[in-house]
């Protein structure tokens, strides 16, 4: 899979747990944190169905430097390929 | 059940219900006869060692719970430790704390054992908790293993479990709530204690254990309600730690919960208000604690069997809050006409998060202010979530630009979730000091 698909596939999980955002437009450096309005729990339930539909595993410590959408698409890839 | 000691309470459950499961993690139980056999040989360990001051990195696991109270067995101070902070703050609380052994993943381990100190002298019975655990101003509060003991007779005495119950522990024990109401309120019950496997299985943790009980911050009730995570079994929800919003707490009234709310400090070892019956925000106080208030309301707190003995290497701080055995909280309260507590607001400048995290508001907004290069700002709390408060105009976004180094060192919480730019000045005092409600009171307002 592509990091693009990737991507791609990132941005449905989120507006599919918070539909609120899909008129919001989503771009690598977004800080899913403060330029959404995702707080932290709707953080770990994003990290949560992408491991899921990835299937793969971040390290929960490793879950707070993910900061932008392209910090959790890169995590995501490096378990991928 | 009231013990005086770790030791005294698992000695008494393994002797009372040998085979009755104490601790469940995933698919493995331990009953107390079990436990207690996996704790005197860990300690027999710990001993040999000889060590005195162990950093628990804790990940809730069994082995976890196994190693805290081995330590605790064997005369160590034990520090908890929240395995999630970063490495740099995790050396300076090592540091303070004069940690000379630490458990935990073994990466994280062999990355801090460089700050490692030379130990304590007479540190046995000590438990340290964090009462701030992200600065170099952090304060350990200084508990026992008896404080806890009491702090989770005190809680049972209210809101008692039974053996039959099977209680969920999602919260980390390196925070007192979690501690005390997460595994400790269980156990003394004779309850079996489930612990949570981490915030990947906030969704499937009730499914998988079949709770009758959890203790939760608002948060994490808010998620579990929105998510549908509540299993048929679960009756009783305990809410700690931080202000609870009242459709949260109608939300689980609606589904038949029973939702008890409870009040209490680090310092005096968790809970010592809480609510049992009809208003969930009428607390009543537990039967080892005095409350008072002063003349402005603010809650003065008197629990000699639950008291913190200090803040750690900080008597300065400890004499500033606590004195003549009386902890000056500086929380706003009242009574209602049946002697139930409420908690009304906060009279220190702190923000308290809903999951439970706090924002000492001074530390904070001088780190904006430097980041900014701009003086007339303050943070408030809009829809749950800290906001800035920028006297001026300006871009959102181009100041959320400037912030963002800053907030990348900042937990998921306290970040800047909005910028509200004012053109009227902030409210302030005769003295200069920022009128923190008055100004809250206005965000709310104009909301």
């Amino acid at each position: 899979m592509s990091r693009e698909e990737v991507l791609e596939k990132t941005k449905g999980v989120i507006f599919d747990c918070f539909p609120d955002l899909k008129d919001q437009e989503l771009t690598e450096d977004t800080v899913i944190n403060n330029e959404t309005a995702i707080d932290s729990m709707g953080f770990v339930l994003i990290i949560c169905k992408l491991e899921a539909l990835f299937d793969v595993r971040i390290p929960e410590r490793q879950w707070k430097k993910l900061q932008t959408l392209g910090d959790v698409v890169d995590a995501i890839y490096k378990r991928l390929a | 059940m009231r013990f005086d000691s770790f030791e005294q309470m698992l000695a008494h459950l393994a002797e009372t219900g040998p085979d009755a499961p104490a601790l469940r993690y995933d698919d493995k139980t331990l009953s107390f006869s079990e436990l207690k056999h996996a704790v005197d040989a860990r300690a027999a360990m710990l001993r040999a060692e000889r060590k005195t001051s162990l950093g628990l990195l804790c990940d809730g696991s069994l082995d976890s719970v196994i190693e805290l109270f081995a330590a605790n067995l064997a005369g160590l101070q034990l520090v908890m430790l929240d395995a999630s902070l970063d490495t740099d703050t995790l050396r300076t609380l090592i540091r303070y704390t004069d940690v000379d052994t630490l458990w935990g993943e073994e990466d994280l381990k062999e990355d801090l054992e460089l700050a490692l100190m030379g130990g304590v002298k007479n540190g046995a019975g000590r438990i340290l908790f964090f009462t701030s655990g992200t600065t170099e101003q952090a304060k350990a509060v200084v508990l026992t293993d008896h404080s806890l003991c009491q702090s989770a007779w005190n809680g049972s005495a209210k809101l008692p479990l039974t053996p039959d119950d099977r209680l969920l522990c999602l919260l980390p024990l390196s925070h007192v709530f979690g501690f005390v109401c997460g595994l400790l309120w269980g156990l003394s019950c004779g309850a079996c204690v489930s612990l949570g496997r981490g915030a990947r299985h906030y969704l499937d943790d009730c499914d998988f254990y079949r709770p009758t009980a959890v203790s939760v911050v608002p948060m994490l009730l808010g998620f579990l309600l929105q998510q549908k995570c509540v299993n048929p079994e679960l009756r009783l929800i305990l809410v700690g730690a931080g202000d609870c919003a009242p459709e949260l707490l109608r939300a689980a009234t609606d589904l038949g919960l029973h939702v008890s709310f409870g009040y209490g400090l680090t310092e005096t070892s968790s809970g010592v208000a809480i609510s049992v019956q009809g208003d969930p925000y009428a607390m009543e106080v537990c039967p080892d604690d005095t409350i008072t208030l002063a003349d402005d309301g603010e809650i003065l707190i008197q629990a000699p069997t639950c008291m913190m003995q200090g803040y750690y290497k900080r008597p300065d701080a400890t004499r500033a809050v606590l004195r003549d055995g009386v902890l000056h909280t500086g929380d706003l309260g009242c009574f209602d006409e049946d002697g139930r507590l409420h908690i009304t607001g906060r009279k220190k400048d702190m923000l308290v998060l809903s999951d439970g995290t706090k924002i000492f508001l001074p530390e904070y907004e001088s780190a904006l202010m430097q980041t900014l290069e701009h003086m007339e700002l303050a943070v408030v709390l809009k829809g749950g979530r800290p906001a800035l408060i920028y006297c001026g105009s300006g871009d959102a976004s181009a100041v959320m630009e400037k912030l963002r180094p800053l907030m990348r060192r900042q937990p998921r919480g306290k970040q800047i979730a909005e910028v509200v730019f004012t053109d009227e000045p902030l409210p302030r005092t005769q003295t200069g000091k920022i009128k923190r409600w008055e100004l809250q009171q206005k965000v709310m307002e104009s909301a």
